[in-house]
């Protein structure tokens, strides 16, 4: 008797729904012969193929860069295919003509090479590439939103592919993506002995003869390529590349050839299933629900049961080391930074334009300075300072470089408060809105957390926890977007977060609070400087590890909270502060916290400021310049690396 | 001759606009965000002092023509705040959809919300509308020469058609793959249910009146589809399986029109009113 594996009963019953369902919505049901040629049974391969493309990439992904959270979209790939498809919308509409795909993949490509290139002179190291790929992914991201912000009316189109819709007219795609899945997961299967050995470590795999750069970047190109295509061709079928195989792992396979071959079987079937259900569905309403968006809010809760029903088994290894390498002995100077800090500030509330241009502002214009201009800054410094303030606690924490509170859940909590009283309340104001944004975030706060209590709040699981909350919700968000309705850029706008709707008394409060945890967190300096050496090491130096957690992560979303409604679950400053201020020297616990909130109210204000003034008259929401500012720098900084 | 009748009517409201700015220059200054609102004051003779992605409205409204002189004032959603104190209108008009900016908008002029949705139809809903409008900024008698103008246009061009054939399937391209179907809510529906003309979608809509949908959707209705530019950059019409197999392109009946605002009001209605009777 041969004993059926976990994975294989999951295939199985996966499989089985695939049938019932193709029995009960294909070709039985609807026997119009053009329309099963044209636009069925190509949907159905699509699916199925795009599906196992995005696992098995999601699955090479998470191997050669030893995270968890790792997929194609970490790396930039899809940010970088939606980017150059927006601007080539806009600017270069020509080119399109060559075909929509071509552009896509030539966006995915160089996004990939500048991820590449910034990571060359440490041999690809995970942590490295990683970070260069989540700061590519927030610039791509931020520059996408901003043209969608300008151009809502041109792009809605682009909305829908951002939404990854699988409906097919004809063969055209599915002719584009098989020879490539056909190149390019053999491939795959080959790099699967050197990246087991890869597993074991750097040494031992040098030891062996590996060359550690050159497998890493034939995996990550496997795997990109592989995303690239999918994405070019279907959209953004964002979730698929995490979650399969999350849950191959989950369900005790080991061993990279064993989880990729699982993980294209489930990701294909579980495409192809929630797909068929959905087009059982369609029709009853009056926007597609678009599958990509939709596989993003069902993996979600998939993840979060597969995460509570099974133990940790046969996880990946943890990211190696938490932290950028640091090679800056030197001590962080404090002045340069404070100095920018007084000239943004006088600028922001001196200085803009009007309609005679730039002005100085006049004595005689208090009211412009006090009940326009202050109270930016305050809230935008304050929020800054706040997000920093998180950030840090959390990376820490979690011993996570991609940590960020921008991901708990919070933040999409919030995002999906406002965006639903946006477009199921037709009257709502913007306090009703703020108010819609407190419970989404008080909802994700404690999903969070009565999801993660069992576990002692484990770093790993609070993560994965607030990842399939985002998902859920950024899923909704998508589908919510690509219906076209007109108040989508005031969604992005209220998302993209600014201080446009702050006032003295939110400005005063939010201050208040930012001043209160610069003296409040630094107390924490000692547990901070001890969890991340590690659980046991914390435990056996006298720190109560699960308490010490509960508390910070507590403190983590309740800053979280309370910023985000300000700038926006879009604004990454909460991810970037943090290795902003390592990156400047600041080392210990407690110059790390000061330092990154500094870095965090310079960062926000300065935005503010710029955000308004660059491309006058438009203003561009505060929490988007503040990715490309900390992106920019980022990306100077890490050449030097 | 509904085409000379058009270039006629262009002819005088270009020569109508100038002479009415200028008497109304004791009006109330008027800053919106809001197209919709900003293509029915130009309608009423009436030139904003500022509107919400002014080079937007040129590319996407196009008509009524926006003067030179208006000022941008930003981003729709959300209209640069400082900008609109130095502007110091005496009154910010808005659609409900705005409604979000409330308290905001409030602090720096009186704001007021048209309900663009009130009436029992999408043309009832676009007369109040206009009603509204005009009374706000003093022009009831504009407004109702607005309303009898545009009613009594689409009368006599439902007087002239005389269409026996499929009913029609109102549709704008968003990619290849994806329409937008304009049902009995929308402008584009309301128009067609004016000129008594069939609308061939019958399927729910949201609340602007269409459905996004896949070309798959359309395959199995015999109709005749109306598409309404412009198309995406880049795709002419597709050369797909499902695009061919449609009952209207096999026939090859299928219209295209110049481009008409579908969130508009009653301008933007009377031009796909006037564009529809002339294609078919």
């Amino acid at each position: 008797m041969i004993a059926v594996s976990p994975p294989a009963w999951a295939s199985l019953a996966l499989g089985l729904a695939l049938l019932l369902l193709i029995g009960a919505s294909g070709p039985f049901a609807a026997p119009d012969p053009t329309l099963l040629y044209h636009g069925w049974w190509p949907r159905l391969v699509m699916s199925l193929l795009a599906g196992g493309g995005l696992a098995l990439a999601g699955a090479v992904m998470q191997q050669t860069l030893r995270n968890p959270l790792a997929t194609p979209t970490t790396l930039g790939v899809i940010s970088g295919a939606q980017f150059s498809l927006l601007l080539a919308t806009v600017s270069f509409p020509g080119i399109l003509s060559a075909g929509r795909e071509w552009v896509a993949l030539a966006g995915a490509a160089a996004a990939m090479g500048l991820v590449v290139l910034l990571a060359w002179r440490r041999s690809l190291a995970p942590v490295l590439v990683v970070l260069a790929g989540l700061v590519v992914n927030l610039y791509l991201g931020s520059l996408s939103i901003v043209m969608l912000l300008l151009h809502h009316e041109t792009l809605n189109g682009i909305l829908i592919w951002g939404a990854g819709s699988l409906a097919q007219s004809g063969w055209g795609g599915v002719d584009f993506l098989w020879p490539r899945l056909l190149v390019a997961m053999p491939l795959a299967l080959l790099l699967a002995r050197p990246l087991d050995i890869l597993s074991l470590g750097d040494a031992q795999a040098r030891s062996l003869g590996l060359s550690l750069p050159q497998i890493r970047l034939s995996a990550l190109a496997v795997a990109l390529f592989i995303a690239a295509c999918v994405t070019s061709v279907v959209g953004v079928v964002g979730f698929v590349g995490l979650a399969a195989p999350a849950a191959v792992r989950l369900l005790g396979v080991r061993g990279f050839a064993a989880v990729a071959g699982w993980s294209v079987v489930l990701g294909a079937l579980l495409l192809a299933v929630i797909d068929l259900l959905l087009q059982s569905l369609s029709g009853s309403f009056p926007l597609i629900v678009p599958t990509g968006a939709m596989t993003a809010t069902l993996s979600g809760p998939l993840l979060l049961w597969l995460l509570f029903r099974v133990k940790l088994a046969g996880r990946p290894p943890l990211p190696g080391g938490a932290h950028l390498p640091s090679t800056h002995r030197a001590a962080p100077r404090w002045s340069p930074i404070l100095a920018a800090l007084a000239i943004a500030v006088l600028l922001a509330l001196m200085t803009g334009q009007t309609l005679e241009g730039w002005r100085w502002l006049d004595l005689d214009q208090a009211e412009i300075l006090f009940e326009w201009r202050l109270p930016r800054v305050m809230a935008a410094g304050g929020a800054g300072a706040i997000l920093a303030l998180a950030g840090v606690i959390l990376q820490r924490l979690t011993r996570n470089p991609m940590a960020s509170p921008e991901l708990l859940g919070v933040s999409g909590g919030a995002a999906l408060g406002l965006i639903g009283a946006l477009f199921l309340l037709p009257g709502a104001t913007a306090p009703s809105l703020a108010a819609a944004g407190v419970l989404g975030a008080l909802a994700g706060i404690a999903t969070v957390i009565l999801l993660t209590r069992r576990s002692g709040f484990a770093p790993e699981r609070v993560l994965l926890t607030g990842v399939a909350v985002t998902a859920i919700t950024s899923g909704i968000q998508s589908i919510l977007l690509a219906g076209g309705d007109p108040r989508g850029q005031q969604a992005i706008a209220w998302m993209s977060g600014s201080t446009y709707f702050v006032d003295m008394t939110v400005a005063a409060a939010m201050a208040a609070v930012a001043v209160l945890c610069l003296l409040v967190v630094p107390l924490f300096s000692r547990w901070l400087d001890l969890l991340p050496l590690g659980p046991a090491t914390a435990a056996a130096l006298g720190l109560g590890v699960g308490r010490s957690r509960l508390v910070l992560l507590l403190m983590v979303t309740v800053l979280t909270a309370g910023a985000t409604l300000i700038v926006g679950p879009l604004s990454f400053v909460g991810l970037l502060a943090p290795h902003m201020a390592r990156l400047a020297g600041f080392a210990s616990a407690r110059a790390h916290l000061l330092g990154a909130a500094s870095l965090g109210a310079l960062l926000m204000i300065a935005a503010d400021w710029i955000g308004r003034q660059i491309l006058f008259p438009q203003e561009i929401p505060a929490g988007l310049v503040a990715s490309l500012l900390g992106g920019a720098y980022f990306l100077i900084r890490m050449r030097r690396l | 001759m509904i085409a000379l009748g058009r270039g006629l009517l262009l002819a005088l409201l270009l020569l109508a606009g100038p002479c009415r700015a200028l008497a109304a220059s004791e009006l109330p200054r008027l800053v919106t965000m809001d197209w919709t609102v900003a293509e029915t004051l130009l309608a009423l003779g009436v030139v904003p002092q500022g509107v919400g992605e002014v080079a937007g409205y040129r590319a996407w409204v196009g008509t009524p023509a926006m003067p030179d002189g208006v000022q941008d004032i930003g981003l729709r959603a959300q209209p640069n705040l400082e900008l609109l104190v130095e502007m110091a209108p005496d009154r910010i008009l808005v659609t409900r959809m705005f409604r979000s900016l409330d308290p905001i908008l409030s602090r720096i002029a009186p704001t007021s919300f048209i309900d663009n949705q009130a009436g029992e139809t999408a043309w009832e809903a676009m007369v109040a509308q206009t009603r509204d409008i005009g009374r706000l900024v003093a022009r009831d008698r504009a407004a109702a020469d607005l309303i009898r103008a545009t009613e009594g246009r689409v009368a006599d061009l439902r007087a002239q058609i005389a269409y026996a054939g499929q009913p029609l399937l109102v549709v704008q391209f968003m990619d290849a793959v994806h329409v937008r179907v304009f049902g009995v809510d929308s402008l584009y529906g309301s128009v067609l249910e004016r000129l008594d003309l069939p609308n061939a979608w019958r399927r729910p809509t949201n609340s602007w009146g269409f459905s996004l949908v896949g070309l798959q959707e359309l395959v199995r209705i015999d109709a005749r589809l109306v598409v309404v530019e412009p198309l995406p950059v880049a795709i002419d019409l597709p050369d797909n399986g499902l695009w061919l197999a449609l009952p209207s392109v096999r026939r090859g009946d299928v219209l295209r029109l110049p481009p008409a605002w579908s969130f508009g009001a009653l301008p933007s209605a009377r031009r796909f009113a006037d564009l529809l009777a002339a294609a078919l």
